[in-house]
C-alpha cells in the first residue's frame, strides 16, 4: 500500500512538474459521502464496541483495581498489624523474661534460705542431741561411781562387821552399852 | 465397807472405853471382851481386830522394848524406862529382847519412835554417808 502511495505521489508530481493536470482528490477518486457514510459506520462500531466491550472492560478492571488497592491496603494494614503485634510479643516475651528471671531469683533465694533453715536446724539438733548424750554418759559416770561407792562401802561395812561379831567380848559389848544408854538417856 | 467402817467405829468406842487415867485397865478390857461375847454385835471378828490393834498400838506406847547386842543390866533398864517416862509424859516399862545383829549397843523402841545407839547403826551411817 505504501509503495502504491509512493507511486501515486511520483505520478502527480511528474505531473506538476509536467503541465496542468486533475486534482488530488479526482485523481484519488474520493467520494464525500462515503467517506461520510464510513464515518458513521466507524461511529456506530465505536459505539457498539465501547457498550459491549471497552465500558464492560473498563469497569471490570477498575472493580479489579478497587480489590488490588483494597487488598493492598489490607496488606499493610495487615502488615502494621503484625508489627504491632510482633512488638506487643516481644514486650510480653521481654516482661515475661524479666518475671521469670524475678521468679527464678525468688526461688533460688527461698531455696537457699530453706536450705540455711535446714542446715541450722539440723547443726542445733545434732548439738543438742550430742549435749543430750554427754549429759547422758555424765549422769552414767556418776551414776557407776556412785553404784561402785556404795558396793564399797557395803562391802567395808559388811566385813567390819564380821570382825567386830568375831572380836567385841562381852566386857566391850557391856561397856558399849552403858555407853549407849548414857547416850539415849540424854535424847 | 460401810459395815466395816461401823466395826471399827465400835472398836475405837470399845478402846476409849479400856482406858483409864491415860492408860489400859485390865479390868476394863476384860468387861469389854465380857460385852463382845455376850451380845456378840454385827461383825464381830472385825470389831475385835480392831480392838485389838488400838489396844496393842496404845501397850506399845507405854511399852519401850530395848533390842541389845551383850549384856544389860537392870540399872540401865531403870534408867532408859525412867528417861522414856519423862519423855512422854506417862508411864513406860521397859522390855528387853536381844538382837545380835546390833554387834554392840541398844535400840529402843517406843511405839512408833525409834532410838539406836549401835554399832550396827553407826556403821550403817557411814555406809550411807559414803
Amino acid at each position: 500500500m505504501l509503495t502504491s502511495l509512493f507511486l501515486a505521489v511520483a505520478e502527480a508530481h511528474d505531473a506538476v512538474a509536467g503541465a496542468s493536470e486533475p486534482g488530488l482528490v479526482e485523481k484519488f477518486g474520493i467520494d464525500w459521502h462515503y467517506v461520510l457514510f464510513q464515518g458513521i459506520s466507524f461511529l456506530i462500531l465505536f459505539g457498539v464496541l465501547y457498550k459491549f466491550f471497552i465500558k464492560p472492560t473498563t469497569s471490570a478492571m477498575e472493580v479489579r483495581q478497587q480489590k488490588i488497592e483494597s487488598g493492598l491496603k489490607y496488606a499493610e494494614d495487615m502488615k502494621v498489624q503484625l508489627a504491632k503485634a510482633q512488638q506487643e510479643t516481644a514486650a510480653l516475651i521481654k516482661t515475661a523474661q524479666l518475671d521469670s528471671n524475678k521468679i527464678i531469683e525468688e526461688a533460688r533465694k527461698t531455696a537457699k534460705d530453706f536450705a540455711d533453715k535446714i542446715q541450722k536446724e539440723a547443726s542445733e539438733r545434732a548439738n543438742d542431741q550430742f549435749a543430750k548424750a554427754q549429759q547422758a554418759i555424765e549422769l552414767e559416770h556418776k551414776k557407776m561411781l556412785a553404784d561402785a561407792r556404795t558396793e564399797i562401802a557395803r562391802l567395808v561395812v559388811t566385813t567390819t562387821e564380821r570382825v567386830l561379831a568375831k572380836k567385841l567380848t562381852e566386857a566391850d559389848r557391856a561397856s558399849y552399852n552403858e555407853t549407849a544408854a548414857k547416850e539415849l538417856t540424854n535424847v | 465397807m460401810a459395815a466395816n467402817k461401823k466395826a471399827q467405829q465400835l472398836a475405837r468406842q470399845l478402846f476409849k472405853l479400856s482406858i483409864v487415867d491415860g492408860a489400859i485397865s485390865a479390868e476394863r478390857v476384860s468387861g469389854v471382851l465380857g460385852y463382845i461375847e455376850k451380845t456378840q454385835p454385827a461383825h464381830q471378828l472385825t470389831v475385835l481386830k480392831s480392838y485389838h490393834r488400838f489396844v496393842a498400838a496404845e501397850l506399845a506406847k507405854s511399852q519401850a522394848i530395848v533390842e541389845h547386842a551383850g549384856a544389860v543390866s537392870a540399872s540401865i533398864l531403870q534408867t532408859i524406862a525412867a528417861s522414856m517416862t519423862k519423855k512422854y509424859g506417862r508411864t513406860i516399862t521397859a522390855s528387853t529382847r536381844a538382837n545380835p545383829k546390833l554387834l554392840a549397843g541398844l535400840r529402843v523402841r517406843v511405839g512408833d519412835d525409834v532410838y539406836e545407839s549401835s554399832v550396827s547403826g553407826q556403821l550403817g551411817a557411814l555406809a550411807a554417808s559414803v
